[in-house]
C-alpha cells in the first residue's frame, strides 16, 4: 500500500528584535511579559512596524537554499483569523509564499513563506506569557513526495542541516515545529500537529501508518481529520475533524504594504549565500576525492566542513578525512558537542594528523589524543610528551611485549602456524595493549613472524 | 498667550465653558482638568524662556479612538469603557512636543460606526450650531467641542467621512489628510485600509498649523509615507487663487439636496470671482462608492475587532456593544467566509481600485474636485432612522477620498434653515496645501472666519 507523506515545518528566525516591532526576541530566559510591547501584545490602536528586514532576507535565503524560485510580484501578509488566548489579536499574520517550486533531495518544496508566532498559553493557569508573541517564523511546506517515515526522517535531518548553515534560525533545540499530513493510497489524509522534532516525526509516522493499517484491516474507513502527537507516548490523539475546521477568513493585512522583493535584492544575499550541505558534499568528493558517505559527514556541519578544508590544505585530504570522519566525530558524539560548540582548533587537527601520518605516533595514540582535544586546549604534540605517549622506540622494550605474549597465547600461535593467519593478529593486539598502544604494529608484527619462526 | 500665565488662563476660561455648556453639549467624555492645567502651567514657563512649540497654548480635545496615554480610550463603547491608554498615539506625542494642551477626549459614535453622534454609550452629542439638529459622526464630539467654543482644535478620525460630515452639520473647518500623510499609530481601528486622522478647528490657519505638527513619516506604521507631511503648511497658505483649476463633478447634484446645492454653488461661483478656473469633470463609478465602502469596511472592522475578545480588555465586544456596531460586526463576519470571500470583499477590492483610478484621472485635469460635503440636512434630534441604509446615504459624497486614500477639506458654506452647510474640497495625493489655500481663500473672502 502506497503512503504518501507531506510536511509543514516551522522554524524560528534567529533575529534581534521581532517580525513587526522592536521588541528583542529572547522568550526563554525573559521572565514572563517582559519582552513585549503595545504591538506584539496587541494593544489597542497599535500597529505593526514596517517588516523586519532582516527576517525577510533570512526568508529569502532559506527560499533559495531549497532551489526555489522567488516571488517577484507583491507579496500579501494575511490575516489568518482565530480564537485562542496565545493570540493577542485575534488573528496570525502570515505571509503569502516567497519562494515557490524548489527541492530538497529529490523532494518537492511546494513554499516558504513567513509567519509569526503566538505568545504561550497555560491552560492549567490561564496564563499566557506574550514574550515570544511577534517572534518571525519561516514555513517550509512540502510536496506530498514522501513515502516512508525513513524517508521522512531522512529529509529532516537534511532540512535542518540547511537550515543551520544559513546561520539564520535559531539553534536551540525544540524550536523547529512539524505539522504533518499522511494518507495510505485511497484513503482520507490525516494532519497531524505537536511534533517538535526530527525523531518526533519519525515516530508519530511510524505510529499513524500503523494505526491506519489497522483500521484498515478491520474494515474501518480512515478519517479525515486533524490528530495530535503525545510525545511522552509516541503516540497520535485526534483533535478535531476537518468537518468542524475553521475558517480562517484569510484577509490581506490593511496594516502592512505587500513585500516587494526585487532582483538587485535576491543577487545580493545569493552573493553572500553558503553552499548548500547538498553541493558541498559534491564537490568535496570530487575536488578531495574522498568517499561521497565521508563527505556527507563531513557537510554535516558548515564549520566542520570549514574545518576540513582548512586541515586538507596542509595534510593528505583523504588522511585528514578519514581521521575526521571516524573519530572526531565519534569524540564530539560522545560528548554532544558540534564542532562549533568544541574548542578543537584546525591547527591541532594539522598537528596531530601530521604526527599520525609519519609514524610520530600510533594510530592508537592519535585516537587517545583526539579525544583529549575536546578538553584540552594545547598542542597534540605537548599532551603526547606530558603523557609519554610517543612511540617506544627501544626495541627491546617491545621484544619482551612480544615475547610474553607469545607465551601466553600458545594456542593463538598453534592456529597461525597450522595455517590462520587472522590468529597472529589477536596476538598484535595482545603486544598493544601490553605497550599501552605505544609499540607500532608493523614492527610488532615482524617481531611476531621472526619468533615464530 | 502673552504674558507668563498665558496659557494657564487660557485653559481656563475653556474649563469655564466647559464646565457650563458641556453638560448640555456632552462633546467631552472626560475632563483632564489636573492634566491639562500642568501642562498650560510648564508651557507658560517655555513661552517665558522663548522655547515654545509651535502649538504653545492650543487646546485640544481628542477623539476617544485615538490613545492618550492615561485617559480612557474607550471609542465610547462599553466594550473599551474602563480601557485607559498605556501610551500615547504618535499624533499625541507630536502635538505634546508642540506644546498643545489637552483637555479632555470627545465624545463619538461608538467605534466610530456612526454618521449622527448618537450611537455613544456616553450619550448623544448635541449640534451647538442647530441645537434641534444631530452633529453629526462619527467625531461628534471633535467637531462638538471646537464648535461649542471648549477648545482651539481637536483631533478626529475619518473612516468614510468621520471628521467632514460633522464638520459639515457644525460649521467648522476640518481636513482629512492623505491615507499615510498622517501616523495611525494609536488610532483604535474601524476600517484600518480607509482610517486617518484629521485636525479640527474654527478657522482654516490653526488648521494648518496643526497638519504641520501631526503629519510626516512615522516608522512605527508600516502604511505612513515616506517624505509625505511638510511642516509648513501654514507659513505656506497663500490666497492667491488664480489659475487654480477647479473640478466639479456633474453626478453631485441630482444626489444633493437643491437647497444644499444653491448653497455650494454660490462658493463655487465665489472660487470662480477669486481668479479659479471652473471645469466640469465626470465620475461615473460615484454610485458604486457606497457599496465599496460598506462591504470593504465591515470586513475590516470584523478583523479589528476580533481582539476584543473579553479575555484581556473589559467585555466581549458582541456582548456589550450597540446594535450599529454588532450589525457591521456581523455582516463583516458573513461575507467574509470562505466561501464568499470572491463574491464580496475581493469584489469590493476590485471596485475599489476602479474608484480611485477614476478619481485620480479626473484629478489629473483639475488641482481639487469641490462639491457638498453630505447630500442632506442632520436629522432632527429624537427622530429615529431605523433603516441603515438611510443612515448609510449620508456618506456618499464622502467615502470616495477614503477609497481613493485623496485628501479632503470642509470649509463652512452657508446655512440651509439655519443649519450649517460644508462645501468639500478634495485634492491629489498629499496636495493638502492646495487644499487649505483654497479653504483660506474663501474665508478671507468672507472676512475672516465664516
Ligand atoms: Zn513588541
Amino acid at each position: 500500500m502506497k503512503t504518501i507523506i507531506g510536511f509543514e515545518i516551522h522554524e524560528q528566525i534567529a533575529t534581534k528584535t521581532k517580525l513587526y516591532c522592536d521588541s528583542p526576541t529572547d522568550y526563554r530566559d525573559a521572565a514572563p511579559n517582559t519582552n513585549v510591547c503595545e504591538v506584539c501584545t496587541g494593544m489597542p490602536g497599535s500597529k505593526p512596524h514596517p517588516v523586519n528586514q532582516e527576517a525577510i532576507d533570512a526568508a529569502v535565503e532559506i527560499a533559495l537554499m531549497l532551489d526555489c524560485e522567488i516571488v517577484k510580484d507583491p507579496i500579501y501578509i494575511q490575516r489568518k483569523h482565530y480564537d485562542y488566548p496565545d493570540l493577542p489579536s485575534g488573528y496570525q499574520r502570515t505571509s503569502l509564499p516567497i519562494g515557490k517550486n524548489g527541492s530538497l533531495g529529490g523532494i518537492g518544496i511546494w513554499e516558504v513563506h513567513l509567519e509569526e508566532d503566538p505568545g504561550k498559553y497555560e491552560p492549567k493557569s490561564g496564563k499566557v506569557d506574550y514574550n515570544r508573541s511577534g517572534v518571525p517564523l519561516v514555513e517550509i511546506v512540502t510536496a506530498p513526495d514522501i513515502t516512508n517515515p525513513e524517508d521522512g526522517r531522512r529529509f529532516l535531518r537534511e532540512l535542518v542541516k540547511v537550515l543551520q548553515y544559513t546561520g539564520k534560525v535559531k539553534t536551540e533545540g525544540g524550536t523547529m515545529r512539524t505539522d504533518t499530513n499522511i494518507s495510505l493510497e485511497g484513503g482520507a489524509r490525516v494532519e497531524i500537529k505537536n511534533i517538535n522534532s526530527v525523531k518526533g516525526a519519525y515516530k508519530a509516522l511510524k505510529f499513524e501508518i500503523t494505526r491506519q493499517k489497522n483500521l484498515r484491516k478491520r474494515g474501518h474507513a480512515v478519517k479525515r481529520e486533524t490528530r495530535a502527537f503525545v510525545e511522552a507516548q509516541m503516540i497520535t490523539k485526534a483533535m478535531r475533524t476537518k468537518e468542524e475546521a475553521d475558517d480562517y477568513r484569510y484577509i490581506p493585512d490593511p496594516d502592512i504594504p505587500p513585500l516587494l522583493i526585487t532582483d538587485s535584492k535576491i543577487a545580493e544575499i545569493k552573493s553572500k549565500m553558503p553552499e548548500t550541505p547538498q553541493m558541498k558534499e559534491k564537490r568535496f568528493a570530487s575536488e578531495y576525492g574522498i568517499k561521497l558517505g565521508d563527505a556527507n559527514v563531513l557537510a554535516s556541519e558548515l564549520e566542520l566542513a570549514n574545518a576540513f578544508e582548512k586541515v586538507a590544505k596542509e595534510v593528505e585530504a583523504d588522511h585528514a578525512a578519514r581521521w575526521i570522519v571516524r573519530d572526531l566525530k565519534r569524540v564530539l558524539e560522545y560528548n554532544s558537542l558540534t564542532f562549533k560548540g568544541s574548542s578543537i582548533t584546525t591547527e591541532q587537527l594539522v598537528e596531530l594528523f601530521n604526527m599520525i601520518k609519519s609514524h610520530e605516533i600510533t594510530v592508537k595514540t592519535g585516537q587517545k589524543v583526539i579525544e583529549m582535544l575536546a578538553e584540552r586546549p594545547h598542542s597534540p604534540r605537548k599532551i603526547v610528551e606530558e603523557l609519554g605517549l610517543g612511540k617506544i622506540k627501544e626495541d627491546h622494550v617491545v621484544e619482551e611485549a612480544v615475547k610474553d605474549a607469545l607465551a601466553e597465547n600458545q594456542k593463538a600461535v598453534d592456529d597461525y602456524t597450522r595455517g590462520n593467519p587472522g590468529a597472529l593478529n589477536y596476538v598484535v593486539g595482545q603486544v598493544m595493549r601490553k605497550t599501552k598502544g605505544r609499540a607500532d604494529p608493523s614492527t610488532v608484527l615482524k617481531m611476531l613472524k621472526e619468533q615464530i619462526k | 498667550m502673552q504674558g507668563s500665565n498665558g496659557a494657564v488662563e487660557r485653559v481656563l476660561r475653556y474649563l469655564e465653558a466647559v464646565k457650563n455648556d458641556n453638560p448640555n453639549i456632552n462633546a467631552i467624555v472626560d475632563i483632564d482638568e489636573a492634566g491639562v492645567l500642568d501642562a498650560a502651567a510648564s508651557v507658560d514657563k517655555q513661552t517665558s524662556s522663548d522655547r515654545a512649540g509651535s502649538l504653545a497654548g492650543t487646546v485640544f480635545t481628542i477623539k476617544s479612538n485615538i490613545n492618550v496615554k492615561g485617559l480612557r480610550a474607550s471609542c465610547a463603547s462599553e466594550t473599551l469603557k474602563n480601557y485607559v491608554a498605556g501610551y500615547d498615539a504618535t499624533v499625541i506625542s507630536r502635538l505634546r512636543d508642540a506644546g498643545a494642551l489637552i483637555i479632555g477626549t470627545a465624545n463619538m459614535d461608538e467605534f466610530a460606526c456612526g454618521s449622527s453622534g448618537e450611537t455613544s454609550c456616553f450619550g448623544p452629542t448635541k449640534n451647538p450650531a442647530a441645537p434641534d439638529r444631530v452633529p453629526g459622526g462619527s467625531s461628534s464630539g471633535s467637531v462638538a467641542s471646537v464648535a461649542a467654543g471648549f477648545c482651539d482644535a481637536s483631533l478626529g478620525s475619518d473612516t468614510g467621512g468621520s471628521i467632514r460630515n460633522p464638520a459639515s452639520h457644525c460649521g467648522v473647518a476640518a481636513i482629512k489628510p492623505t491615507y499615510g500623510c498622517v501616523s495611525r499609530y494609536g488610532l483604535i481601528d474601524l476600517a484600518m485600509s480607509l482610517d486617518q486622522i484629521g485636525p479640527i478647528a474654527k478657522d482654516t490657519v490653526t488648521l494648518a498649523e496643526v497638519l504641520g505638527v501631526i503629519a510626516g513619516h512615522d516608522p512605527r506604521d508600516a502604511t505612513s509615507i515616506k517624505n509625505g507631511g511638510a511642516s509648513s503648511y501654514s507659513k505656506n497658505l497663500n490666497d492667491d487663487l488664480s489659475g487654480l483649476k477647479v473640478g466639479v463633478a456633474q453626478e453631485f447634484e441630482p444626489l444633493t439636496d437643491p437647497k444644499i446645492m444653491d448653497v455650494i454653488n454660490k462658493k463655487i461661483e465665489l472660487l470662480e470671482e477669486l481668479g479659479a478656473e471652473i471645469k466640469g469633470v465626470t465620475l461615473p463609478h460615484l454610485g458604486n462608492a457606497l457599496p465599496t465602502y460598506y462591504l470593504t469596511m465591515f470586513v475590516e472592522f470584523f478583523s479589528a475587532t476580533r481582539k476584543f475578545d473579553g479575555r484581556r480588555y473589559g467585555k466581549r465586544i458582541e456582548a456589550v456593544c450597540g446594535r450599529e456596531v454588532l450589525r457591521r460586526i456581523e455582516i463583516g463576519r458573513y461575507i467574509s467566509q470562505k466561501e464568499f470571500s470572491g463574491r464580496y470583499y475581493k469584489k469590493a477590492l476590485q471596485f475599489r481600485s476602479l474608484i480611485k483610478k477614476e478619481l485620480l484621472n479626473a484629478l489629473k485635469d483639475v488641482d481639487v474636485i469641490v462639491g457638498p460635503t453630505v447630500p442632506k440636512l442632520p436629522h432632527r434630534t429624537g427622530e429615529t432612522i431605523d433603516d441603515p441604509l438611510t443612515m448609510y446615504a449620508y456618506d456618499v459624497l464622502t467615502v470616495p477620498a477614503n477609497l481613493a486614500g485623496i485628501p479632503a477639506g470642509v470649509t463652512p458654506a452657508g446655512k440651509v434653515d439655519g443649519v450649517p452647510v460644508g462645501l468639500q474640497i478634495q485634492g491629489k495625493p498629499l496636495g493638502e496645501q492646495t487644499i487649505l489655500n483654497a479653504m483660506h481663500a474663501l474665508e478671507s473672502a468672507n472676512g475672516g472666519r465664516r
